[in-house]
């Protein structure tokens, strides 16, 4: 059974039609890729999977029973966590401020912040993402790009997150950097938890997702797997799927 | 070691203010001279404080000043006319809370920019303060129940330095160490971040504002206790002070934030300034021209420090969706 499924998902936006008929099975424990050229609906989608916009039309599953977002917070509390690109992190705050941002740690008896719990999870999250940074009280911002996303990251495994979307990780990083942050979503893989990694960089998709799935003027165009009896997927494959629907 | 001067640098120069005036002046250390800094630093203080918890939001309130006068001559207008200390007392600190909420509501509801719907409040405040008192000041032999408030001392120390200590106290735990604090930090630093984690951000700001209205709403009291009179504009003095000690404040401590600890240090180091440029036989202009050099310098010095001007990004016209 799926863990998330959508079935004939609209979105419109005034006289705008961003999304028609999308069908989406969501497996568990699998990286998902979401791709498609600017304009193909990716962010529509992500908006809706993320709780932050109800579709126009169509119904999600959750588990197999029929779900509906009432907010980001609320996907969140169900465990569909959502990385956005540019708001993951408030920069000036600590990393522990950032993982329990929204749902801090108090402690008995006046209910007061309890840092230093904060501080010792956010560690355990980070070394469980073989990241190594030794103190919790760096403001995010003095922080490489790839150790911003398992950050961002840590905020999601804090709420035991089943499914993970992260809305373009490496579209503003470096090699070495983007690497990083595959590897991050090769760990989240190995903890079971299911990805969807919505990405520009082809590289990226066939080297982390075992599916793919290709946006194009609204409607899903391609849905299959990386690894195929022919060998793997290939960017250029993958390039013609977004930029023509069809390989 | 850089750090450490980001930090403490602005506060050490304070000190050092603090003992050059001792040595140049026999009167600024006497007991008598300590006791009038320290009172004039809580009215400042405890304004700042309210600019503080607004400004670390992000938002800014320009109002402060003006809602403190107009709720000193509420106060001053019922204790003149007889009423019971209690019901002036409750009466000004409503005042101060009803302004900060009417800011709150402007600036999360109508959307208008925190600079611009604070002005706004600051202009009916002081109109409004000049209609109920047609311009005329409330003197007279109050109550000491109600001046007892500000004035005497309470286990040795001045009654009003424990209203700052007690104010400066309880807005430093709010920030610091309630989840209330956190989400009115997160507010102010990533609005969109924090309300994408769930915060209400919106609520968070009409909070932080309805506090500086309060704070407004304290000083104005303890202002009125002090002076046993109450006159338009009363509070209007201390608006730059305010500003400034806040500026001054947001270069200590943590450097290019708006903090309590800071705030209330550069109220001090102010009041210290004024104090003994005055001690000093400087003409009563130089604090004003020191004064305005303290905002630019101290906003320079944030920005040098932490590499990026802070308040530019305070001060642009973006509201909170």
């Amino acid at each position: 059974m799926a863990l998330l499924s959508l079935r004939g998902i609209g979105m419109r936006y005034g006289a705008v039609q961003a999304l028609t008929g999308i069908d989406l099975d969501v497996t568990e424990g699998e990286v998902l890729a979401l791709c498609g050229d600017n304009g193909a609906g990716k962010s529509s989608l992500v908006k809706i999977l993320s709780g932050a916009q109800a579709p126009s039309e169509g119904s999600m599953a959750l588990d197999g029973d029929a779900t509906r977002f009432r907010g980001p917070q609320d996907a969140l509390r169900r465990g569909v966590a959502t990385i956005y690109q540019d708001l993951a992190v408030a920069p000036r705050l600590s990393i522990w401020q950032n993982v329990f941002l929204g749902s801090e740690l108090t402690r008995p008896p006046f209910g007061l912040l309890d840092k230093r719990r904060m501080a010792e999870a956010s560690r355990g999250y980070l070394a469980r993402l073989a990241v190594d940074i030794a103190e919790m009280d760096t403001p995010v911002e003095r922080l490489s790009g790839g150790q911003r996303q398992a950050v961002a990251i840590c905020r999601a495994l804090r709420w035991d997150a089943r499914i993970i979307i992260m809305d373009e990780p490496t579209a503003a990083l470096g090699v070495k950097e983007t690497a990083q942050v595959l590897d991050l979503i090769r760990r989240l893989h190995a903890e079971g938890r299911t990805v969807i990694l919505v990405s520009h960089a082809m590289g990226d998709v066939v080297a982390v997702a075992q599916r793919v799935v290709v946006l194009k003027g609204g409607r899903k165009v391609a849905d299959r797997p990386v690894a195929t009896p022919d060998g793997a997927l290939r960017a250029e494959e993958l390039a013609q799927l977004i930029i023509r629907g069809a390989a | 070691m850089t750090g450490f001067l980001t930090r403490y640098g602005a506060a050490l120069a304070g000190v050092a203010l603090f003992c050059g005036f001792a040595l140049a002046s026999p009167v600024f250390l006497t007991a008598g001279n300590m006791a009038v800094v320290f009172k004039e630093t809580a009215f400042l203080g405890i304004l700042a404080v309210g600019f503080t918890l607004a400004l670390v939001t992000a938002e800014i309130d320009l109002s402060v000043a003006e809602v403190a006068s107009l709720a000193a001559v509420v106060t001053g207008a019922l204790v003149h006319g007889g009423q019971a200390p209690w019901i002036a007392i409750c009466a000004g600190m409503a005042v101060g809370i009803a302004c900060g909420a009417a800011n709150g509501l402007a600036v999360t509801v109508l959307k208008v920019p925190s600079l611009i719907a604070t002005l706004g409040t600051a202009a009916i405040a002081k109109g409004l303060g000049f209609m109920l008192t047609q311009g005329v000041a409330f003197v007279g032999r109050w109550p000491t129940s109600f001046t007892g408030l500000a004035r005497g001392n309470t286990a040795g120390l001045p009654n009003l330095v424990w209203w700052l200590g007690g104010v400066g106290l309880a807005a430093w735990v709010l920030v610091k160490w309630t989840r209330t604090g956190a989400h009115l930090v997160a507010t102010g630093e990533a609005d969109e971040a924090a309300r994408l984690a769930g915060i209400r951000t919106l609520s968070m700001k009409r909070l932080a504002l309805t506090l500086a209205g309060a704070c407004a709403g304290l000083t104005a009291v303890l202002l009125a206790s002090s002076l046993s009179s109450a006159a338009p504009g009363m509070a209007n003095d201390h608006f730059l002070y305010a500003i400034a000690a806040v500026l001054l404040g947001m270069s200590m401590f943590e450097p290019g934030r708006p903090n309590i600890p800071g705030t209330l240090f550069a109220a001090l180091t102010l009041k210290v300034l004024g104090n003994g440029l005055v001690l000093l036989g400087a003409e009563y202009y130089w604090q004003d021209i020191v004064l305005g050099t303290i905002i630019l310098a101290s906003v320079a010095l944030s920005a040098a420090g932490t590499g990026r001007a802070p308040f530019v990004k305070k001060l642009n016209f973006r509201t909170g969706k």
